[in-house]
């Protein structure tokens, strides 16, 4: 397991140097000078040329590349639009979006899962039906429709939580069930299909035959093993949540970073995008990894023993 | 049920019981002032900024030696009293006493001095609305400062009062890390001083106690960034934000009947225009353009896309703004339109709707940009008002970053036709509209002469304007420019929109600057 994972994050690297060189080309090819943003729409050339000087803008893209890189490593990279260092912006927005992301996949997973089995025991039960129902509404609703639903009763017209911003666990409610609530919807329907799967099984009919306990059938038997594929969706959205999270933070004013990265590409901020872009691939590959080990924790089936 | 269900719902029973238990009313108390923007400032240098959200945060921790009143007329603020010579050279104010920076150090002509040598000798973002302008600066005597200009310029007190003007801590200018650091740690004489910035969250300031005109009522001054326009609307219902800014239209009717609320309908200069580049093999005849003002019902977007919280202006400058004059303008009036095209050659040969000259199609590009709701849908009416009379006028959107850049280029590599662009200026003055959007030294990418304009008479009245410190003089040049712009129409001038902010109705005593900038002084209150 040891050297698999260490061969896992070997690989990493070519991934994430990838991800720089295509954010980078991707960002310095489109249109648009962040100079020009920056001057505002009332600078003279002048204005604009001394920006360029500034942040080395006027020099060749081979040049700017390792410069970002170099920047990266030695911390020393700096936002053209804040002029603070990246690490420093990058690192306050992307704890912010994974304290959010944290809250709302717990209450994706606990919601989710529980509806799943609960369809799953009740296959074609009225409790199966409004699952089902809840479940595809959930994946459905647009996320900034059902946030701001969510404001106008709660902040609104019952004062019981405040409309947005960061400040403490009350801030947080709304924003992670409006960013988890689609997720709850996928972790439920993979749930139940897992679970129907895993139950009709013969060792489960085994079991159910020796005797067992319903409980001990579902929880101990079945669920485990029905949690394999969930647990990889359960991966997936958390990182999706943590770069797609923009619309909830929008609508939620929460200063994460998904919202940052938006700005920063509308602001042509290079190095922001760039840095950003970057640690949420690391994150992508972490996650997926952390799924591939809980694979081998679920099932004693599968070692990786290479 | 089964057991791992009921343990979730029991959890997810006790979170919302926590929610409940601690939930209450979000109402800020009356020492605290919360003003809800959509955009964040960005830096606390009011030499290095560009940005007008970064401009109102730093309106109140920073003074200037003169500033704006409400109708922006100029007022003295750190300088009480100025004279100037008759050739408008020398300029020499008398300063207050007794006020000093949030660090303690005192304000006196010194400190206007090395203020004014940082920006002329340095390079902030703002360098170049000075340095053609002032010579040098000198310290007649403690409390008198004299600035040389190196031409009489019958604007200097505007651009005084613009945020470029507002004066630094001069111990933090002279001591190198804190120059550098500055736009994070600001000192300046203002009646807030910084207290807190989470970046892209929320800029704290707290009540500067020694500030000169007394002691600030408030005690703290939070500018939040909420980005999203329905969720500004409701902060103020909530009580969460007692300044919503830029409400949208859409929400203004709800906030007007809401008596915990008082929702003011504001004056602003900025004005959204057609820019047409007047080198363009069609445009470059005034008969198309002309053609083409006279096809847009500027009354009809005012009422129906921006919901009456618009007027169409004839000018290039609004109202409010130093130099305006009223002139005449163009009615809505497509049988003249029509009328022109025809008399111009332009006509619909083989009944496509579209019209021919010399086998070219009428057909042009309008770009515009994505950045707000009402650059795509007033661009999509007016291409339809000029599709009406015979223009095949075809809409191309960009991101605003590559809209600048587009609409940047030199007259060589242009490829522009129609621009939809909208212009304040930033010192409250016609100079500054006049003389970037018209005059043939700016022509792009000198300057935002985006249309590659250039006649004679208008640069020569635009400097006339410019070098005159009489104020009816130049107000008459800026109509002689006016006259002839609005038979040339490089710039189609479409309306002057309101500015829609809502106030806590128990707030009283800030002010309002059709810079688009909210004011709060030491004197505001909240009952």
């Amino acid at each position: 397991m040891g050297r698999f994972i260490v061969r896992r994050l070997i690989l990493a690297i070519p991934v994430l140097i990838g991800v720089s060189i295509i954010a980078f080309l991707i960002l310095h090819l489109s249109p648009g000078d962040p100079a020009e943003l920056l001057a505002g729409d009332e600078a003279t050339q002048a204005d604009i040329q001394m920006i360029r000087e500034k942040f080395g803008l006027d020099q060749p893209l081979t040049t700017q590349y390792f410069r970002f890189i170099k920047g990266i490593a030695t911390g020393e990279l700096i936002s053209m639009k804040y002029e603070v260092p990246v690490m420093e912006i990058v690192g306050k927005r992307l704890k912010n979006t994974l304290i959010l992301s944290s809250v709302a996949i717990a209450i994706s997973v606990i919601v989710g899962i529980m509806a799943g089995i609960l369809s799953a025991v009740h296959r074609y039960s009225w409790i199966d039906y409004v699952a089902t129902v809840v479940a595809l509404l959930g994946v459905s609703m647009p996320v900034f429709w059902w946030g701001l639903l969510m404001i106008l009763l709660f902040s609104v017209n019952l004062m019981w939580l405040p409309s947005g911003g960061m400040g403490g666990f009350r801030h947080m409610i709304m924003p992670a069930i409006a960013l988890g609530t689609a997720s709850a919807g996928i972790i439920a329907r993979m749930t139940r299909s897992s679970m129907l799967d895993v139950l009709q099984q013969d060792y489960i009919t085994t079991a159910v035959a020796k005797g067992l306990r319903q409980k001990l059938v579902v929880y101990r038997h079945a669920l485990r093993n029905a949690l394999i594929p969930t647990v990889t969706v359960i991966g997936l959205q958390f990182g999706y949540m943590l770069a797609g999270a923009v619309l909830t933070e929008s609508v939620f004013s929460w200063p994460g970073i998904g919202r940052l990265i938006v700005d920063s590409i509308m602001g042509r901020d290079y190095p922001v995008v760039q840095t950003a872009l970057l640690i949420i691939a690391l994150i992508f590959v972490l996650a997926n990894l952390v799924v591939d080990v809980l694979y081998a924790l679920l099932d004693p089936r599968i070692r990786y023993n290479d | 049920m089964t057991g791992i269900a009921k343990k979730g719902l029991y959890l997810l029973l006790a979170v919302a019981a926590l929610s409940l238990c601690i939930a209450g009313t979000a109402l800020a108390d009356n020492e605290e002032l919360i003003i809800a923007k959509s955009r964040e400032a960005l830096a606390l240098d009011p030499q290095d900024i560009t940005d007008t959200p970064s401009e109102e945060v730093n309106r109140a921790i920073y003074e200037g030696l003169v500033t704006f009143d409400d109708q922006l007329n100029i007022v003295p603020m750190l300088a009480s009293s100025w004279t100037y010579t008759d050739d408008g050279l020398e300029w020499t104010f008398k300063l207050r006493e007794g006020v000093k920076f949030h660090s303690g150090t005192p304000f006196n002509a010194e400190a206007v001095k090395v203020n004014f040598d940082r920006i002329l000798n340095g390079k902030y973002k703002r360098t170049s609305l000075y340095q053609p302008v002032i010579d040098k600066v000198e310290v007649i005597d403690d409390n008198t400062v004299k600035f040389t200009l190196k031409e009489s310029f019958g604007a200097f007190l505007n651009v005084l009062a613009h945020t470029a003007g507002l004066i630094l801590d001069p111990s933090y200018v002279q001591d190198e890390a804190k120059n550098e650091a500055i736009k994070h740690k600001p000192s300046g004489t203002g009646p807030f001083m910084l207290d807190e910035w989470e970046q892209g969250d929320f800029i704290a300031l707290k009540a500067y106690k020694d500030y000169w005109q007394g002691k600030p009522k408030l005690q703290r001054l939070v500018f939040r960034t909420i980005p999203e326009d329905s969720a500004r609307a409701m902060m103020i219902e909530t009580g969460e934000a007692d300044i919503a800014q830029q409400i949208p239209p859409t929400d203004v009717e709800r906030l007007l009947k809401n008596k915990k609320v008082d929702m003011k309908v504001l004056p602003s200069i900025v004005v959204q225009f057609i820019g047409i580049n007047c080198q363009n093999d069609i445009l470059k005849d005034p008969a198309v353009r002309l053609a083409l003002a006279y096809s847009i019902d500027r009354q009809a977007i005012c009422d129906k896309i921006l919901m009456g919280y618009a007027e169409p202006v004839d000018s290039m400058v609004a109202p409010l703004v130093n130099g305006y004059s009223e002139v005449k303008g163009f009615t809505y009036d497509p049988e003249k339109a029509r009328a022109i095209l025809k008399e111009a050659g332009w006509v619909d040969t083989d009944k496509d709707g579209i019209r021919e000259k010399d086998g070219k199609k009428l057909t042009v590009e309008f770009w515009t940009h994505g950045r707000d709701t009402l650059s795509l849908k007033v661009p999509q009416s007016v291409q339809a008002f000029a599709n009406a009379v015979g223009f095949d006028c075809q809409m191309k959107v960009m991101d605003w970053g590559a809209f600048l850049s587009a609409t940047g280029k030199g007259l060589e590599e242009s490829t522009s036709q129609l621009m939809w662009l909208g212009w304040s200026p930033s010192t409250g003055d016609a100079d500054w509209v006049y003389r970037p959007l018209v005059h043939s030294d700016y022509w792009q990418p000198a300057g935002p002469n985006r249309p590659f304009y250039k006649n004679n008479d208008v640069d020569e009245a635009i400097m006339v304007g410019f070098r005159s410190v009489d104020q009816e003089e130049r107000k008459a040049a800026y109509k002689r420019a006016q006259e002839i712009l609005s038979t040339e129409l490089p710039w189609i001038p479409l309306y002057t929109r309101k500015t829609l902010h809502a106030f806590n109705a128990k707030l009283h005593g800030v002010e309002y600057l059709p810079l688009d900038f909210v004011v709060v002084t030491h004197e505001s209150y909240k009952d």
